[in-house]
């Protein structure tokens, strides 16, 4: 069953990309697929609806149980099917408070913050908006902010 | 979602550490912890502790100075930069923070100026952390005196007073039991003319006259002397890790060969009213500011106990471990590298008091 | 990690030592701490009835001067 979630989700990030621009090769590079499989997706083959439904629920969830749950499926892979299936566009911002102490860096799973003169920078093409970083910081120092 | 610190204890020190994106570790080791608190003071998580460090340097108790909670440490780092003897060290990646631009540093030193240093060994000896060595070569004895020594060893009579009175050691004389084939108390006398100094003891001092000897340094010494003989050479070093900065060395040096550059600038203050004479400060000062003095005139007591704050670092040990709050210490000034981030210049400008 | 101030009775010989050395009992008390104070509770410890009693342990500051004097391991930090 899990497996089946996961080509589910496959399914919406291909459909995505190609919808952003991507050659169907570029897809099958990104998602790790063959290109022929890519191909049997976006034509319907190869993929039960039941699975796109369900995929679909999940990219419905609130931010943080989306990755969490992709995450589990598809561990450092969900990266791109959170950042590509995201329904909104997410900002961080970061306080003079910050002490530069990286758990959140460390603790990101989409790997969207890296640290600048002991300050944390978030990535917003890559920020899910999940908030794991904001509750981990010991210093209250992020602010996440979703962008309309 | 968490990660866990790991916490490594052995004997007193610690090692805690973080493995993610980063590999973040912290060390601390106790035996050059000086009991200040400044860790304590600034970690913005409060996850330090600083022990009972009267009880603990007093009585030679078994406990470590401080204790880190690595359950709260988020090995940020700012423990390891305030510092002021390097007790903790951070490093990222196996790389020390010492090395990266963008963590501050303080700015201390101690040099001892190899060109200038005449190996007295008085810095060595004033040290109160024994963190200096002086090795030295001193010159050649025979080359700083000029003269001439001969025995006559037909007029000897192998008596020993010359060999007894010689100050420098320089007479031997080869002693032996007598035999009916060679009725001699002795197989030969030998000066050893590198210990030999000419100051005529001897000759002085022999009974039959046998020593021919004269001392030249007077008439000619100053014309036989090389001036590089005269010189003692040596090396000396000052081990950083367990150095504190104090100034002894700068201070006692008489050719200043010894330069210190101190983090901190402030006021060190008794209330010599409210001291007790318990003694706690003068235990636990790694820099022997504080002691108590000595009466020189009977019936004029001298202050209970007295401070020279040309060796103090102002690190505040004496100040926190004072049972009845009569020694204050005041930062006033704290030397550093700067740092782009606001929150640590704020964490390092409260150690201004 | 906070050490404590303890006494073992046993060895006490109620020489008072440590009452007189006691920085903060002459804080409290100079009577005290000349050795002929009045017993009172506000000081840190006193001798009664030939012990050594702690009273006031809560305003020990761990400085460990009493154990230093203390000639029979009767009072110490741990």
């Amino acid at each position: 069953m899990p497996k089946h979630i996961v080509s589910g989700l496959k399914y919406l990030t291909a459909v995505e990309l190609i919808r952003d621009g991507y050659s169907q090769k570029e897809v099958a590079k990104i998602l790790e697929m063959d290109r022929s499989t890519v191909s049997h997706y976006l034509n319907g083959r190869n993929l039960s609806w039941n699975s796109i439904e369900i995929a679909k629920i999940i990219t419905e969830f609130c931010p943080k149980d989306f990755l969490i749950l992709t995450y589990a499926l598809m561990q450092e892979k969900a990266r791109i099917v959170v950042k590509t299936c995201s329904n909104s566009k997410y900002k961080g911002k970061i306080k003079e408070s910050c002490i530069g102490c990286g758990l959140c860096a460390d603790i990101c799973l989409m790997k969207a913050i890296v640290l600048n003169d002991l300050k944390a920078q978030i990535d917003s093409n890559w920020c899910c908006g999940c908030l794991i970083c904001g509750e981990s910081c010991p210093t209250n120092s992020i602010e996440i902010l979703e962008v309309k | 979602m968490m990660i866990s610190n790991t916490k490594e204890v052995q004997a007193l020190d610690f090692e805690i550490s973080r493995s993610a994106e980063e590999k973040r570790e912290l060390l601390y080791k106790d035996d050059i912890c000086i009991g200040c608190g400044i860790c304590e003071k600034t970690c913005p998580v409060d996850a330090i502790e600083l022990g009972s460090i009267g009880a603990i340097v007093r009585t030679g108790a078994d406990v470590p100075k401080i204790v880190c909670d690595e359950d709260k440490c988020v090995l940020c780092g700012m423990c390891s930069v305030v510092c002021p003897v390097d007790a903790l060290e951070f490093k990222i990646d196996d790389e020390s923070i010492k090395d990266m631009d963008e963590y501050p540093q303080l700015i201390n030193s101690a040099e001892i100026n190899d060109d200038t240093c005449i190996y007295c060994k008085a810095c060595e000896t004033a040290c109160p952390r024994d963190s200096i060595t002086i090795a030295r070569n001193l010159p050649d004895r025979s080359k700083l005196v000029t003269g001439e020594i001969d025995i006559d060893k037909e007029t000897c009579i192998d008596c020993g007073i010359c060999e007894e009175m010689c100050p420098a050691d320089a007479i031997t004389i080869e002693h032996k039991l007598p035999t009916p084939d060679d009725p001699t108390v002795s197989s030969d006398i030998i000066v050893d003319k590198d210990k030999c100094v000419y100051c005529l003891i001897c000759k002085k001092s022999c009974p039959v006259s046998a020593i021919k000897a004269a001392c030249r340094s007077c008439s000619y010494g100053e014309y036989d002397l090389n001036p590089e003989d005269t010189v003692t050479t040596g090396s000396s070093f000052i081990d950083h890790e367990t150095c504190v900065k104090c100034g002894w060395c700068q201070e006692i040096c008489p050719v200043d060969a010894a330069t210190v550059v101190k983090t901190f600038k402030g006021e060190l203050h008794i209330d010599q009213d409210t001291c007790q004479a318990c003694g706690a400060c003068v235990d636990i000062c790694p820099c022997n500011v504080l002691s108590f003095p000595q009466s020189t005139v009977p019936g004029k007591s001298p202050e209970k106990v007295m401070s020279d704050e040309n060796y103090c670092i102002y690190c505040g040990a004496c100040d926190n471990v004072c049972p009845v709050k009569a020694i204050e210490v005041k930062r006033t000034d704290i030397n550093h590298t700067p740092t782009k981030s606001k929150s640590w210049e704020k964490q390092i400008d409260s150690l201004k008091t | 990690m906070e050490m404590e101030l303890k006494v073992n009775q046993d060895n006490c010989l109620g020489c008072g030592v440590c009452v007189v050395a006691c920085p903060v009992n002459a804080s409290i008390s100079n009577e005290v701490a000349g050795g002929h104070g009045s017993k009172t509770t506000e000081t840190i410890m006193m001798v009664e009835n030939g012990f050594i009693k702690l009273f006031s342990p809560e305003k020990c500051t761990k400085c460990g001067t009493c154990q230093l004097f203390c000639p029979t391991d009767a009072i110490w930090l741990e």
